[in-house]
C-alpha cells in the first residue's frame, strides 16, 4: 500500500502534533507501506496564483517550480492522501490550503457532470482516498469540525475520489491503519 | 470588484479603499485597514472548494490581531461553475468566522458561473455587469446587500435535469471547453492537454 502523508502543523513548538504523525507514518512503515511524509512548514511551496498555466500552458506542471513538485509525484502514485493539520481560525491551516490550491494541476480544466454537478475532468487514471486528521482548536467548537469536514467531502468529488475518515487528534493509530489497511 | 464599485460610487462620495490581498508584502496595512474601516467585503474566487490560501493566511492573521467589534464583514465569492452549491460550505465557514471575530456579518454573495469572464464578447456579460453594478449601488444606500439579489445571484443551487443535459449536450459537440481549447491552442499546448506528468510507469 502507498500512501501520502502531509503535516500541516504551521507550529514547530506543537512537538505533539508532530510526534504523534511521525509514529502513525512509522507504523505504517512497518506494516510495509510505502509512505511518502511531508512537512509543510519546512518545505518550500508557493502560493497558487491562479494563472492556469498548469490547465492551457503546460498541462499538469504547475509554473512554479517548487517543492510541490515532489508532492504531486506523491500523490498521484499513491493509494491514500493523508490530511494532517490543527485547525486554525476554524478550518484547516493556510499550509494546507495553500497545498489543495497547488493540486489543481493534477485535475482537468474541462468540465463533466458528477453526481449531477458540474465538476472538472479527471487528468491521472486514478487519485487516491483522502483522510483527514484535525486538532480541534480551545476557541473552536463541533462546528467547526463539521464544517471543515463538509468542505473535504467537497473537495473529494472534485478530486475525483472519496473522503474515507476525519479523525481528530490525538489519533487513533490502529483506527487509521484499519482504515488505510482494509483498501 | 470594479462593476460592484462602479454601482458604489455613483451613489455616494464616501471614501473606500481598495487593498490585494495577494499581496503579501502589505498584510500590515491590510490589517490596520481594518482598524480604521467600518464595512469590509472581501472578494474572492472559489479555489478548491473553499477560500484561496494566501486569503486564509489573512484570516489567520485577523484572528491574531482582530480588529473592532463594530466592523461589519460581507463577502463576494466567484466561481466558475454555474452552481451555487460548490461556495454554499465556504460562505457557512465564513459566517461562523466573522461571530467568532465578534464582528457583525453582512452576508456573503455567490457567484457562479464566471469561468472566462474576461474572453467573453461584452455584451455576453451585460446583465452580471447590471447585477455587480446594482449590488454597489444599494450597498451605498443601505450598507448592506440587496436581500433579493442575493438570492437571484445564486440561483441555480444546483442544474436542472435539462440543464444538466445541456452541459452533457454542449460537452459532446465541443462548445463547453471551447475556451480551455482556445486558450491550449494559443500557448501550442493541445496536443499535450492529456499529459499526465507525475504518473510512474506502474501506475500506468
Amino acid at each position: 500500500m502507498t500512501a501520502t502523508l502531509i503535516n500541516a502543523n504551521p507550529f514547530p513548538e506543537d512537538y505533539e502534533f508532530d510526534q504523534a504523525l511521525g509514529q502513525l507514518r512509522d507504523e505504517m512503515i512497518r506494516r510495509s507501506d510505502s509512505v511518502s511524509f511531508f512537512l509543510l512548514r519546512e518545505m518550500k511551496i508557493r502560493y497558487c496564483v491562479g494563472c492556469w498555466d498548469c490547465w492551457w500552458k503546460t498541462p499538469g506542471r504547475c509554473r512554479h517550480r517548487d517543492d510541490m513538485e515532489e508532492v504531486h509525484r506523491a500523490i498521484v502514485n499513491s493509494r491514500w492522501l493523508i490530511f494532517a493539520t490543527p485547525l486554525v481560525a476554524g478550518f484547516v491551516s493556510s499550509l494546507l490550503k495553500k497545498l489543495n490550491d497547488r493540486m489543481i494541476p493534477l485535475i482537468h480544466p474541462y468540465m463533466d457532470i458528477i453526481q449531477g454537478e458540474c465538476h472538472h475532468l479527471r487528468r491521472y487514471p486514478h487519485y487516491p482516498y483522502l483522510g483527514l486528521i484535525l486538532r480541534e482548536e480551545e476557541e473552536g467548537d463541533s462546528e467547526d469540525m463539521d464544517i471543515t469536514a463538509q468542505i473535504y467531502r467537497r473537495f473529494a468529488i472534485n478530486f475525483h475520489s472519496q473522503l474515507r475518515f476525519v479523525h481528530t487528534h490525538p489519533v487513533n493509530r490502529k483506527e487509521v491503519l484499519r482504515a488505510t489497511g482494509n483498501i | 470588484m470594479d462593476w460592484f464599485l462602479v454601482g458604489y460610487t455613483a451613489r455616494t462620495p464616501d471614501p473606500w479603499e481598495l487593498y490585494y490581498l495577494a499581496d503579501l508584502n502589505r498584510r500590515e496595512r491590510q490589517l490596520d485597514a481594518l482598524n480604521k474601516a467600518t464595512h469590509v467585503i472581501m472578494i474572492f474566487p472559489l479555489y478548491t472548494d473553499s477560500m484561496p490560501g494566501i486569503v486564509k493566511q489573512f484570516f489567520e492573521q485577523m484572528i491574531l490581531r482582530p480588529g473592532r467589534s463594530s466592523l461589519k464583514v460581507g463577502f463576494i465569492v466567484q466561481s466558475g461553475f454555474p452552481e451555487s452549491i460548490h461556495s454554499e460550505y465556504v460562505a457557512r465557514y465564513l459566517e461562523k468566522f466573522v461571530g467568532r471575530l465578534g464582528m457583525q456579518y453582512l452576508g456573503t454573495v455567490i457567484k457562479g458561473g464566471v469561468e472566462g469572464i474576461q474572453a467573453r464578447p461584452p455584451f455576453m456579460s451585460k446583465a452580471l455587469y447590471r447585477k455587480f453594478n446594482r449590488l454597489g449601488a444599494h450597498f451605498a444606500d443601505h450598507q448592506s446587500f440587496e436581500p433579493e439579489l442575493l438570492r437571484q445571484m445564486r440561483r441555480p443551487r444546483r442544474l436542472s435535469p435539462m440543464g444538466r443535459g445541456m452541459i452533457v449536450f454542449f460537452n459532446y459537440i465541443g462548445l463547453t471547453n471551447f475556451y480551455w481549447n482556445s486558450r491550449l491552442k494559443k500557448h501550442d499546448a493541445y496536443s499535450s492537454r492529456f499529459d499526465q506528468p507525475y504518473l510512474s510507469s506502474e501506475r500506468k
